[in-house]
């Protein structure tokens, strides 16, 4: 049900396991290895392109993060040494953001990954129209992200909005958006709305793997749904839910639109995570270029973590045994 | 699924429980886009109301000003569609070959090759944007199509290779060794065999590309200019000083969102193997 890239190539034509402990005259000839192969042919094309649009970038970002930049009539770099990075890492605000960040990554992927397992066993264990639920319940993923954002603005508006309107019925009556204290959760929610489908999709491919046998055995010693849950099924689902939390926590660095279209960092910062810093840097104001740039680079070391994790995890997964048939 | 069935009979609690939550599950998810959809062809004078209304007399108002009025939606789109399709053909074209390659290259560099492609795809869009911005900016890039092309590669070249990678990764061995005995070459065999076996995945690859492509913001806004907008920039740029004509941008969400929710329900079956990087499989 579930395989993973591996760090060592998948056992296809290529693969010299069983020949290799063959007598030498009998086998094939070696694979041939490296650059002069038609396999790297095949990628050379993309990872030229790739490398125009990685490494120049990444040179140029480092460059800038050691300079200060000018874009008016011609990019122009003049070094000034560590002055951006004593300047933003000495910046309180800074600190205040990646703090924030912290807090609404933290918070939006917890939820997520809580929300996507209910969601997931709610759909594992709905008999008619599964299909159908599953379907409305992913097309929240397939909205542009800033469109999400900006309908819960109208889903919220204070004077007009449906939600806000259900809210104040209820007794809650506030603008959500524009109080300080309201601002990030609210946020947070709407980005909750648009992902938790996906973290539900996956969940649900994670449930379906699990081996029917090991349920009816637990069923068969008397044990209760959520005895079966917890001593059972997640633990089963440890592989795909490490899966879901990495790809959802990549994903919820990444983008920032939702927060745009939204609050935009307001009211009063209380929404302001670390893109919206960079681009407070970068476009905004006086053009402090390289403050983006050491802002962007730490960006990077985090994310390029992530990616370590997640290809580790694959290929451990690929070494170790694979779970279950296919559907 | 036969040990869903038997779980879920068991108790009559369950048997109503289970539904009437997917019934709330189904309803969190719809109703906000449902709502959007409502307000699309609602008069502005039904939207400006306090009162929740659902008797209004459906009009084509703001679709019609959406694209005829000055809001020029009709060139934002072309450039929408420009730009999603040449960056998707592009992505899935070098992905194929790229992911073909990595899936049977056989190279100590292997698995820096694909950590490299996999950071490439993950780095943080605003990590990304500032020197991209940089290097537009000097090779005269910036407010073009071309330019706007290549931003997006940066991020669907890297997913294409990567996918494309694990479903070809998933071609059995015997098949294309079969091949390769009967004496096909390993571009025929790219072509003629891999290709279709990896069809379901080429599709996933191209309709997830074109999702992130035609729903990107922030390359958008940062790189391009009144010239090359595309139409989340539109929706973007519904939101001025004197408030934001909701009719206006609910038409504009419709526009967005409906191509890309056909296509994206199109690949259910294979999304979730998409969206998982390749990770996970099953229906």
């Amino acid at each position: 049900m579930s395989v993973g890239i591996s760090k060592a190539p998948p056992a296809t034509a290529v693969a010299p396991s069983p020949a290799d402990r063959r007598p030498r005259r009998t086998r094939r000839r070696r694979p041939p290895r490296g650059l002069k192969t038609f396999e790297f042919a095949m990628m050379a094309p993309a990872l030229t392109l790739l490398s125009v649009l990685s490494w120049i970038p990444f040179v140029i970002l480092v460059a800038m993060s050691f300079a200060k930049v000018r874009t008016l009539g011609g990019v122009s770099l003049t070094f000034t040494g560590l002055d951006n990075w004593t300047a933003v890492l000495g910046d309180p605000a800074v600190w205040a953001s990646w703090w924030r960040s912290l807090i609404y990554f933290v918070s939006i992927v917890a939820l997520e990954m809580l929300l996507g397992l209910g969601a997931a066993l709610v759909l594992h264990r709905l008999l008619r129209g599964r299909s159908l639920v599953l379907s409305i319940v992913l097309l929240p993923m397939f909205l542009a992200p800033v469109m999400v954002g900006l309908l819960g603005r109208f889903m919220l508006d204070s004077t007009i909005g449906l939600y806000a309107q259900l809210l104040q019925a209820a007794g809650l009556d506030a603008d959500l958006l524009a109080s300080p204290a309201t601002a990030l959760p609210v946020v947070a929610s709407i980005d909750v709305w648009q992902w938790t489908p996906l973290v539900a999709l996956i969940l649900l491919a994670g449930l379906s793997s699990v081996p029917p046998s090991t349920l009816e055995a637990a069923t068969v010693d008397g044990a209760g749904y959520f005895r079966t849950l917890v001593s059972i099924t997640l633990p089963q689902m440890r592989p795909i839910i490490l899966v879901a939390l990495l790809v959802r926590s990549m994903d919820a660095i990444r983008y920032f639109d939702i927060v745009t279209a939204t609050t935009n960092g307001g009211p009063a910062d209380a929404t302001k995570i670390i893109p919206l810093k960079l681009y407070e840097y970068a476009f905004r104001f006086n053009n402090q270029l390289g403050k983006a740039a050491v802002l962007g680079l730490t960006m990077l070391a985090f994310s390029i973590v992530l990616a370590r994790l997640f290809l580790r995890f694959f290929g451990e997964r690929t070494a170790g045994p694979t779970q279950g048939g296919d559907a | 699924m036969t040990t869903t069935a038997r779980h879920s009979g068991s108790r009559p609690a369950t048997r109503v429980l289970v539904p009437a939550l997917a019934l709330l599950l189904a309803l969190w998810a719809a109703v906000p886009l449902l709502w959007m959809l409502i307000t699309a062809f609602k008069p502005g004078t039904a939207i400006r109301t306090s009162d929740v209304t659902l008797s209004f007399a459906p009009t084509l108002d703001n679709f019609r000003n959406l694209f005829l009025g000055g809001n020029r939606a009709g060139t934002f789109l072309l450039n929408s569609l420009l730009v999603t399709g040449v960056s998707t053909v592009i992505a899935v074209t070098l992905g194929c070959m790229a992911g073909y390659g990595l899936a049977h290259w056989v190279s100590r560099y292997r698995t820096d090759v694909a950590f490299w492609v996999l950071s490439t795809r993950m780095a943080p869009i605003a990590a990304v944007i500032v020197p991209l911005f940089v290097m537009f900016r000097s090779a005269g890039l910036v407010d073009t199509i071309p330019g706007l092309v290549l931003a997006h590669l940066s991020f669907n070249l890297p997913f294409a290779v990567w996918l494309m990678s694990a479903f070809f990764g998933r071609v059995p061995a015997s098949v294309e060794e079969a091949a390769l005995l009967d004496g096909c070459t390993k571009w025929r065999r790219f072509l003629t065999v891999s290709l279709p076996m990896a069809r379901p995945g080429v599709v996933t690859t191209a309709v997830l590309c074109m999702v992130f492509s035609w729903n990107d913001y922030a390359f958008s806004s940062a790189l391009s200019g009144p010239d090359t907008a595309t139409l989340p920039q539109a929706a973007g740029a519904l939101v001025t000083q004197s408030g934001i004509d909701w009719g206006l941008l609910c038409a504009l969400g419709v526009v967005v969102a409906v191509p890309m929710l056909v296509a994206g329900l199109a690949v259910r079956r294979h999304l979730v193997t998409g969206l998982s990087l390749g990770a996970v499989t099953g229906e």
